[in-house]
């Protein structure tokens, strides 16, 4: 288990659990066409791939999804983070990415077991994606959380 | 747009920047990825979008005729209105919305060619503007049957070997896999084709600008390379229907074709329906060819 006290510096305190709860709140509140733009926000936000990644993308493809999606989940020092690509034709896919690595950046790798299924139900995004295209959210969810326990525990 | 069997259902994107004030039409954008028009989309289009809006969300079916109705009457659209659709994708989606139109008996639907990746090639502006229209009237007709296939005129369909057309990809086709290539395996537990099935890949029909191809290489891709015929009853089917959607509007509207149904069923529930045959391998195979149907694993591969 990481220690808590090892989380310093710029990167906000709040945990895991809590950065995705207000991060649901924020989207709960919109209506479906506020909620199509306050993903493609966070689409915007996701910074290019470094290059170093680019070479590797082999095994980081997430073939439930419908798009080609590449996620690094990695777990450095003990703090959690999420390095990704997602095709520009995706952007909602690459919102929700964006929100994953928001919420996990800088953080102990035992707190990503709080990314459980139940976050994409909260946020109500399946009312405005259909039941197809949540179904490939939620791979990308458990694929980082298991990712990220993983190489935390490891 | 020479040569075409209908050539008035499609309009070009100038026709559409011509035409985004009129009353009379109503663009409409359908998308895989509804972010896409959330970022920018032809002034003053509406969105449709093919999960949230047209699925009844309880069936699995298309939304019944009062749901379609009030999604209608929602994006201004009237009966006598010429909807204009476009999308991602060679327009892949937009002549799934295109197709659920004619299922309610809509009159006037026309394309935008190339859709989204010939309107940003064209040079021509993006709106982030949301987009309200004044509500509309509207009244559909009963589902038209002869543009749908359901699973037991399929099997009749088979049985009287008529022309079939699967427009999944060769792997998909094979057997060899359940899913589009980069795309998610949407639970069907037995692979193959349909048997007496030829195979001709949707998005063949369409040049790299997202545009259709020209008559003269539609014909030979679907005339002269699998040999279909305009006048015999065809059947187009994918995974989900949506792909054969864009293969039933090329042989309807592009080609001329006189009876085409897609089948929405597709293969999501062909291949996971009791006792009905399937064929394996590069050959189309036939119910009167038992090397072919289901029951022999290899198939003809």
């Amino acid at each position: 288990m990481a220690d808590e006290a090892a989380v310093t510096g710029g990167t906000a305190g709040d945990s895991v659990a809590e950065r995705l709860a207000r991060i649901a709140d924020e989207f709960a509140d919109l209506d479906s066409r506020d909620k199509l733009e306050l993903l493609v926000e966070y689409a915007a936000s996701l910074p290019p791939l470094p290059a170093a990644y680019a070479a590797r993308r082999g095994d980081s493809r997430v073939h439930e999804c419908q798009t080609p999606v590449f996620l690094w989940p990695e777990v450095i020092d003990g703090r959690a983070g999420l390095v990704a690509e997602v095709a520009p034709e995706a952007p909602t896919v690459k919102g929700f990415v964006a929100v994953l690595a928001e919420a996990v950046a800088g953080r102990p790798a035992a707190e990503a077991a709080a990314l459980d299924d139940t976050f994409i139900d909260r946020t109500g995004l399946t009312d405005v994606l259909g039941i197809l295209r949540s179904r490939g959210l939620r791979a990308i969810l458990a694929r980082v959380r298991k990712s990220l326990l993983a190489a935390g525990a490891g | 747009m020479p040569g075409y069997a209908h050539p008035e259902v499609l309009v070009s994107t100038a026709w559409v920047a011509e035409h985004r004030d009129d009353p009379r039409v109503r663009i409409v954008e359908s998308d895989e990825d509804r972010g896409l028009y959330t970022m920018g989309h032809v002034p003053g289009a509406v969105e449709i979008d093919w999960q949230v809006d047209l699925q009844d969300p309880l069936q699995r079916d298309y939304i019944d005729r009062a749901a379609f109705e009030r999604l209608c009457a929602a994006r201004g659209i009237a009966n006598d209105t010429t909807v204009v659709l476009y999308g991602d994708k060679n327009n892949w989606w937009a002549c799934y919305t295109f197709w659920v139109f004619k299922l309610y008996g809509h009159a006037d639907c026309r394309i935008m060619d190339g859709g989204r990746k010939r309107w940003e090639l064209d040079g021509r502006p993006w709106s982030t503007d949301r987009v309200s229209p004044p509500a509309a009237r509207y009244t559909a007709s009963e589902q038209d049957g002869s543009i749908r296939a359901l699973r037991d005129e399929v099997l009749r369909h088979v049985k009287a070997g008529r022309q079939l057309l699967d427009v999944r990809s060769p792997e998909e086709y094979r057997g060899e896999r359940m899913h589009m290539p980069d795309y998610p395996n949407e639970g069907a537990v037995r692979g193959g084709h349909i048997p007496g099935a030829v195979n001709v890949p949707w998005a063949r029909a369409c040049n790299d600008d997202g545009t259709f191809k020209s008559v003269r290489d539609l014909e030979k891709l679907y005339l002269r390379e699998v040999k279909l015929k305009r006048r015999s009853p065809t059947i187009a089917y994918c995974r989900i229907g949506e792909r054969s959607s864009l293969t039933w509007f090329v042989l309807t509207y592009l080609l001329g074709f006189a009876n085409v149904k897609n089948y929405d069923g597709s293969w999501l529930e062909w291949g996971n329906a009791v006792r009905v045959p399937i064929a394996k391998g590069e050959h189309p195979g036939g119910v009167g060819q038992p090397a072919a149907v289901g029951g022999s694993p290899d198939g003809q591969s």
